[in-house]
């Protein structure tokens, strides 16, 4: 069985459509997605009567027409922005009140899980290539249900999935950031989760962790440190593991044949936890790369026979 | 809406959520390059050690026209870097812009020369080298054409094997820098002469490697806690010595310094002495008042590459959501810390000539170079170098302070020299992730310490650390070496910038580097065009100089040996790699393969 994971492409509309197409791509049989898929910015264009000006990473821009302003929404969603049109007027409310960003936020991430959801649909269609799907800490809840909701995408949180005789245990939740996101708990809460969701697997080899938080000390959670006014410390020079403790023990604890991660983008990697193999492809997702792991397993003996991680 | 008013307007909303930063302190990003262009362990051991060799160069301008070459790679750099943030470096720009044709063309005609090159250094007939050249050119050609092949050549020879050749040589300029110094100013003759000789060398070269694994597995948080306190420590034991030269005179330098010959040495009349011997061996001459533009001065600018061509050493950017805001940034912080230190650079040279006397200090510099590297039999006057801060620590008579002085000193090399291996182990991480190398190299153990990456460059260190001990005469003439694999390194990387808005537009186009423009052409294809001729230039200076000023290029058969063995050894991995993971049915080619978004 050969399983494609990819995660945190955080809203890249590019990244998302090559990881549906990846099954055919890299003949996958299973493609699971770790989670974090929703946008962290949304980018104004500003302007009325045909006349357009906005500001990607600096630079700005001037469109004129339709079409130049339909090119540059498709450049922004590639990066993993959500492009909005506003007025000038719509411009100036937003600035005064935030609670119109906040629910704009909102609507933006749901039409876009939405969107990509019914792309799934249509591009898995008869392929054959099961896909799932976990939502992770930067996703808002409310997505849950409309990736259930998807005809050939299984949500992965919480729910335990048969892969040919191996099951799929997965959770978005991780240990504490500073960011206070939606899906965090305490170590110890994260630990009775995870017990709760494997305690209905019968072998324990026999399973996969989807689990979005990479384990502690790993290498595949070294980010950058930051102090308390969220600023990198020493230049970025400064990596810290910054991984959970309760994924690390679960799984040296339960030992299953292959363990899926993401969350720390700088953290791609693959490293041996006791039998397990622990995987980060990590993300770089504005650049419009999707970077994935590619494992080949031997369901029957419960192993690792091969992997890769790609930049595709 | 006014213009006025848009300018206001907030160019993007952010939302809560991971990864989400303000960036870093341009201080920051100074403070790293101020180290890695380092004045006194790179600057002072070598590059300003060696005008005597060209004595009708000028030594000021040679500075300032390196920093003038270092600053288009440092555009380049920036650029790269806010194009491609988090990709890591030189080992992923090549290999994701160097593909195709552009990695052909370059494989190809590096393959070209080096086999020829190795040929000729093997005495081969002509005809057979040029059957060699042909078939160093297929090999190259064909590693440009496989996804990674260039990449991982030309990075894993520059951030990997030849730091094993640095390890000897971060040694040798602590030896010379601090151990030797230190054993001076307390009076521990036996040191003196331990640490001279062999033995004490290589013991100094696997103290280095010791410490600088140690660094490693203490992690980079801790150790850049450690750098910060080196910067701050050094940049005062620099000023102390910057105020000792400017307010002493050269007659106070002379007495001091046969004062100390007398005591520490017993060596009378030392300073003229050291002049005599380094006037017979023509190598006390020059100016430093000469500012004249001409072959000579351009002859000393690859020298001077030995400590700056390092401004961007160590630099990525982290975290999202980033513009042109962060290429200045880190530009701001390279071309702080590139010409902070060409500044100081000058300033110092200027200096010794005023309080050390030019004469004294060229041939103060040579005479120990030509007895250290084997060039000539004669012993140097007084038994260690003559290390400028050592030099200045003199103009005050108490060997408690000058010590104390060496000391402070030493902050300089221990605060750059944890990024020794760190280089080689992000280096061997990144190609064990692309399963070129075994699993096993990017393994650690609980406490985080990477062992197999480290044994990794630990190994060949130790090796070439006893090469460089006890076959002086054939390693020590290949210090610059250090700084031409590297130079071919970053010659790939400022070719990748150069082409990168042709070759991969999409990569560029999304930039915030795409906003910047010279005449109407790519910042970033211009700056690297210029890179890459200057570097180009320097590294067919550094192989072909007809007078063999360098002591690398083709007048010297061990140091094309050298060389060619470090590329073939990297292709032959490169390519061992792709057949051996071909048999287990990985495809090496899918790593860097696109997956259609339509």
């Amino acid at each position: 069985m050969r399983v494609f994971f990819a995660t945190d492409i955080h809203g890249s509309e590019v990244c998302w459509r090559k990881f549906l197409n990846a099954g055919a791509f890299h003949k996958a049989d299973v493609l699971i997605m770790g989670g974090d898929m929703t946008g962290k910015a949304m980018v104004p264009i500003t302007g009325s009567n045909g006349t357009w000006r906005v500001t990607l990473r600096d630079q700005e821009t001037v469109l004129n027409g339709e079409d130049e302003v339909a090119a540059m929404e498709k450049r922004i969603a590639d990066r993993g922005y959500y492009p909005i049109r506003l007025t000038p007027d719509e411009m100036t409310a937003w600035q005064a009140d935030p609670s119109l960003v906040d629910t704009r936020f909102k609507a933006e991430m749901l039409a876009q899980v939405e969107r990509w959801m019914a792309l799934a649909d249509e591009r898995l269609a008869g392929k054959g290539t099961r896909c799932i799907v976990s939502p992770a800490n930067d996703d808002i809840f409310e997505i849950d249900p409309i990736i259930a909701a998807a005809k050939l995408v299984e949500l992965g949180e919480s729910n335990n999935i048969e892969l040919d005789g191996l099951a799929l245990v997965s959770t978005g939740y991780a240990n504490p950031t500073p960011w206070n996101t939606f899906r965090e708990l305490p170590e110890p809460e994260l630990r009775q989760r995870i017990d709760g969701l494997v305690k209905d697997v019968p072998d324990k080899r026999r399973a996969i962790f989807n689990f979005h938080a990479p384990p502690f000390g790993s290498n595949l959670d070294n980010a950058p440190k930051i102090g308390a006014d969220m600023r990198y410390v020493s230049g970025g020079q400064a990596l810290i593991p910054v991984g959970s403790h309760a994924i690390r023990e679960a799984i040296l604890d339960y030992g299953p044949v292959l363990s899926l991660h993401g969350h720390i983008h700088e953290g791609r990697g693959a490293v041996k936890l006791g039998k397990t193999l622990s995987v980060n492809p990590g993300s770089i997702y504005e650049d419009g790369v999707l970077q994935a792991a590619i494992v080949d397993l031997d369901v029957k003996k419960a192993e690792v026979k091969r992997y890769l991680l790609i930049n595709g | 809406m006014t213009t006025g008013e848009m300018a206001k307007a907030p160019a993007l909303f952010l939302r809560n959520a991971t990864g989400l930063v303000k960036g870093w302190s341009a201080f920051d990003a100074f403070a790293y390059s101020f180290m890695s262009v380092n004045l006194v362990a790179l600057g002072m051991f070598y590059s300003l050690a060696i005008f005597g060799y060209v004595p009708d160069g000028s030594a000021v301008l040679s500075i300032l026209i390196t920093a003038i070459g270092m600053t288009f790679m440092s555009i380049a750099y920036a650029g790269l870097i806010a194009a491609m943030p988090r990709a890591g470096g030189d080992y992923v720009w090549q290999t994701r812009v160097l593909d195709g044709i552009p990695g052909a063309v370059v494989g190809g005609a590096f393959g070209a020369i080096a086999t020829f090159l190795v040929a000729t250094a093997f005495g081969l007939d002509t005809t057979v080298a040029y059957v060699a050249m042909a078939g160093g050119a297929i090999v190259g050609a064909g590693l440009g054409l496989w996804r990674g092949g260039i990449g991982f050549v030309l990075s894993a020879t520059g951030w990997w094997f030849i730091l094993a050749l640095w390890a000897p040589i971060y040694a040798f300029i602590f030896n010379i820098e601090f151990v030797q110094p230190l054993a001076a100013v307390l009076g521990w003759k036996d040191g003196v002469t331990f640490f001279s000789g062999t033995d004490g060398g290589f013991s100094v070269s696997i103290f280095t490697i010791v410490v600088t694994s140690g660094l490693v597995a203490l992690g980079m948080a801790g150790y850049a806690r450690i750098q910060k306190w080196c910067l701050y420590i050094g940049l005062a034991a620099l000023a102390v010595m910057f105020i000792l030269m400017a307010v002493s005179s050269v007659d106070s330098f002379i007495a001091a310094y046969n004062r100390e010959g007398q005591a520490l040495f017993g060596v009378s009349n030392a300073y003229q002495a050291t002049i005599d011997q380094g006037t017979a061996q023509q190598v006390a001459g020059g100016d430093v008042n000469n500012f004249s533009v001409g072959v000579p001065t351009f002859a000393l600018v690859p020298f001077m590459l030995f400590f700056l061509l390092y401004p961007q050493w160590g630099s990525t950017l982290y975290g999202e959501v980033r513009g042109a805001g962060d290429f200045r940034k880190v530009l701001t912080g390279f071309l702080g810390g590139l010409w902070a230190t060409a500044g100081l650079a000058v300033v110092f040279v200027l200096l010794a000539a005023k309080t050390f006397g030019w004469t004294f200090f060229n041939a103060s510099n040579a005479t120990y170079v030509n007895h250290a590297y084997g060039y000539v039999p004669d012993a140097t006057v007084v038994p260690i170098w003559g290390f400028p801060g050592l030099l200045a620590s003199y103009l005050i008579d108490s060997h408690i302070v000058q010590a104390i002085i060496v000391i402070a000193f030493g902050a300089w090399w221990l605060g750059w020299t944890g990024t020794l291996f760190l280089s080689s182990t992000r280096m061997i991480f990144a190609a064990a992730f692309d399963r070129v190398l075994p699993e096993w190299a990017a393994r650690v153990s609980d406490r985080g310490v990477p062992w197999g990456a480290l044994a990794l460059i630990m190994i060949p260190s130790v090796v070439l650390s006893w090469l460089y001990a006890y076959q002086a005469a054939t390693f020590y003439p290949l210090t610059l070496d250090a700084t031409l694999v590297i130079a071919v390194t970053f010659l790939g990387s400022s070719i990748a910038a150069t082409i990168l808005p042709y070759w991969k537009p999409a990569i560029y186009n999304g930039s915030p580097v795409a906003r910047f423009k010279i005449l109407g052409l790519p910042l970033i294809s211009v700056a690297g065009l210029l890179s890459t001729l200057f570097l180009g230039w320097s590294i067919w200076a550094w192989i072909f100089d007809a007078n063999n000023l360098y002591g690398i290029g083709t007048k010297n058969a061990d140091s094309i040996k050298f060389l060619g063995a470090l590329y073939a050894i990297a292709a032959v991995v490169y390519i061992v790699a792709r057949l051996w993971r071909r048999s287990q049915g990985v495809d090496l080619d899918a790593i860097h393969a696109e997956i259609p978004a339509e």
